[in-house]
């Protein structure tokens, strides 16, 4: 008899909490892959923008793997969630699934993924600008000459810009030389894939590299501790990268670190803006060229180094 | 009552989530999320089948989800390039084959331990589709045709379904009803008996991996032309569930003993929960946790009837 009440009880509960919750605006969010801090932080900025706003979200990850990132949105497709917010997606390998989403009218917006004729807008950076500041910085600290190492990853298309740019810029600026280039293959594993790779380049090129480019933040880190373990010190190598975040900013500001500076993507405005964006379009029933006419609503990316770090920090 | 337990009980739990998700799960019963949950299975089920075979004969094939990456870039290299499309599926099935292959000759010519030398071949096919691929995966919008092996439908049901219940089936008719399966099954479960009852039990251990490789050809192909694109580590994530998937099915029907009946209800579960659990909401993290209890869980079921080799280690 007790268990009978017990269990009728859980029902309602649950029944009550169902209903409850299918009151408010049911948002859902795929990010790439969590273990980047990049993805994660566009997706946990949108899950604490919608939950401000009272939203129901569920976050998934996709864990790096195409198949089952094509699998969660067709789950949240068949869920029938409100709206869709995707983090470093892919538009033409996920162009049946983006279809899916747009087929049964769930409001769709991609961030840091690449434009879609099936999402509303992709909320950016202009990479091409990005790669251009990093790549003159390095240049301008190296004085246009000198010679350089690269960590590159050519499976984004974001960096994959960054280097294409920094070719462009090296075309232009001959003096400085790339004597070596480690091109990071791996999605799941690339800490190791990082470490093995740079580490082989900087042991090979010991004393005959003036400075590092980077793909990304995560490299960096990665490079910025073998170049420690290599007993270098602060200034002895440049090394310049792109995303920024808390622990880039400290790094930068760390005399004991070689990250001198990073253009710092705002990811977490980028999710803040994801959410506004839905609010505006899917709930208040406005127009997405209000917000942006064309495929991509652009945001600023700043440079950061040791002259400006402290107000990074203090954000 | 006992018994009925031991052999349905994991089965019986399956349907009281799938009851569950039925009543509590909005949508989960809408027949177009049903179909996509069959359909979202049909890989999984088509690996853990291959995978299956193999431990069968008692040895393990750790290589099959990098195989089937493999498969799926040689597929998607090729298409990319401009090889006409059916070609292309031959040749990922014949790689994927001919590694399954590879492991058998390893396993029953040189005697390499099966666990040694499918995390070998594994290396090896991981290391090969980077070096095909530099990392960059293979994208395009490919030949309607080829993608209709994946999303295309037949009389209203979805292709993936139809081949993956052809895989099946045909697997669990080759092992219920054929010579060949009553002896990869006695060289699994007794191979010393077999031997000597004339068995060619090295014969069984290399049919067994090798079909393990073509099965995930088969996988990797439908997955080129699910997603139009082929990368590197395409299938990396179907290595837990899949061994998952047969780990459960180990549960159930024949309780300690590998079969196709229950690997493919195992590898249902699966996809069952990992569909009902972003329906009910949960956060992501609860689909790994989920995934290790079932792995967990299963095995703690099967470890007392648990008359394979393979797992004892």
């Amino acid at each position: 008899m007790k268990l009978r009440l017990l269990l009728s009880l859980a029902v309602v509960a649950f029944a009550v909490t169902r209903a409850v919750s299918a009151q408010a605006f049911e948002l859902g969010v795929v990010a790439f892959q969590m273990s980047s801090e990049t993805h994660a932080r566009v997706a946990n900025a949108v899950e604490a923008a919608a939950r401000k706003k009272g939203w129901d979200v569920v976050v998934l990850n996709s864990n790096g793997t195409l198949q089952t990132h094509a699998e969660q949105i067709e789950n949240l497709v068949q869920s029938g969630v409100d709206g869709i917010v995707l983090a470093m997606s892919k538009p033409v390998e996920f162009d049946a699934q983006m279809q899916e989403v747009k087929d049964a009218g769930i409001p769709l917006i991609t961030v840091m993924s690449g434009a879609s004729p099936n999402a509303l807008f992709d909320i950016q950076v202009n990479e091409y600008a990005v790669g251009s500041e990093s790549a003159l910085y390095l240049l301008g600290q190296l004085g246009y000459e000198g010679s350089i190492l690269t960590d590159r990853f050519e499976s984004n298309v974001g960096t994959r810009i960054r280097g294409k740019v920094l070719d462009v810029v090296l075309s232009e600026n001959q003096a400085v030389k790339e004597v070596g280039s480690h091109s990071m293959a791996r999605t799941k594993s690339w800490q190791e894939d990082v470490r093995n790779g740079m580490n082989a380049l900087i042991m090979q090129n010991a004393g005959n590299f003036d400075g590092i480019w980077a793909s990304f933040d995560g490299q960096a880190f990665i490079i910025d501790d073998l170049l420690k373990q290599q007993g270098m010190q602060k200034g002895d190598v440049v090394l310049v990268s792109t995303d920024g975040g808390p622990e880039t900013f400290r790094r930068i500001k760390s005399p004991d670190s070689m990250l001198m500076a990073t253009v710092a993507i705002p990811f977490e405005a980028m999710g803040e803006a994801a959410v506004d964006a839905m609010q505006k379009i899917a709930v208040d029933g406005a127009a997405k060229e209000t917000i942006t006419s064309g495929p991509y609503l652009y945001m600023q990316a700043d440079l950061v180094d040791q002259s400006n770090v402290d107000d990074f920090i203090k954000e | 009552m006992r018994d009925f337990i031991a052999k349905y009980g994991t089965a019986l739990a399956g349907l009281l989530v799938f009851v569950f998700l039925l009543v509590f799960a909005r949508n989960f019963a809408s027949t177009a999320n049903l179909l996509n949950v069959l359909k979202q299975t049909s890989f999984l089920a088509i690996l853990a089948t291959g995978f299956t075979f193999a431990l069968l004969t008692s040895e393990l094939d750790l290589s099959f989800a990098n195989l089937a990456s493999l498969a799926a870039v040689v597929t998607g290299g090729l298409i990319a390039g401009g090889t006409f499309w059916g070609l292309a599926v031959v040749a990922g099935l014949g790689v994927a084959t001919l590694g399954g292959l590879v492991n058998g000759l390893l396993v029953t010519g040189v005697k390499v331990p099966s666990l040694i030398a499918t995390l070998g071949t594994a290396a090896i096919a991981n290391g090969l589709t980077f070096m095909m691929t530099g990392g960059v995966a293979f994208v395009g919008r490919w030949d309607p045709m080829f993608l209709a092996l994946a999303r295309g439908e037949l009389f209203g049901i979805p292709v993936l379904v139809i081949v993956m219940v052809a895989v099946v089936f045909s697997a669990w008719f080759v092992t219920r009803k054929t010579r060949l399966g009553t002896h990869m099954l006695a060289t699994g479960e007794a191979q010393e008996a077999a031997h000597r009852a004339g068995i060619a039990t090295r014969r069984m251990k290399l049919i067994g991996l090798t079909l393990s490789g073509f099965a995930a050809g088969i996988a990797a192909v439908l997955l080129v032309a699910n997603l139009s694109s082929a990368s590197p580590q395409m299938a990396g994530d179907y290595l837990l569930n899949g061994i998952a998937a047969v780990l459960l099915g180990m549960t159930m029907f024949e309780p300690g003993r590998p079969n196709i009946a229950g690997t493919f209800v195992g590898a249902l579960i699966i996809s069952v929960l990992a569909n009902g659990l972003v329906l009910l909401g949960a956060p992501y993290y609860l689909q790994d946790i989920m995934l290790g209890v079932i792995v967990i869980a299963s095995v703690s079921v099967s470890a007392s009837v648990l008359k394979k080799a393979a797992f004892s280690v």
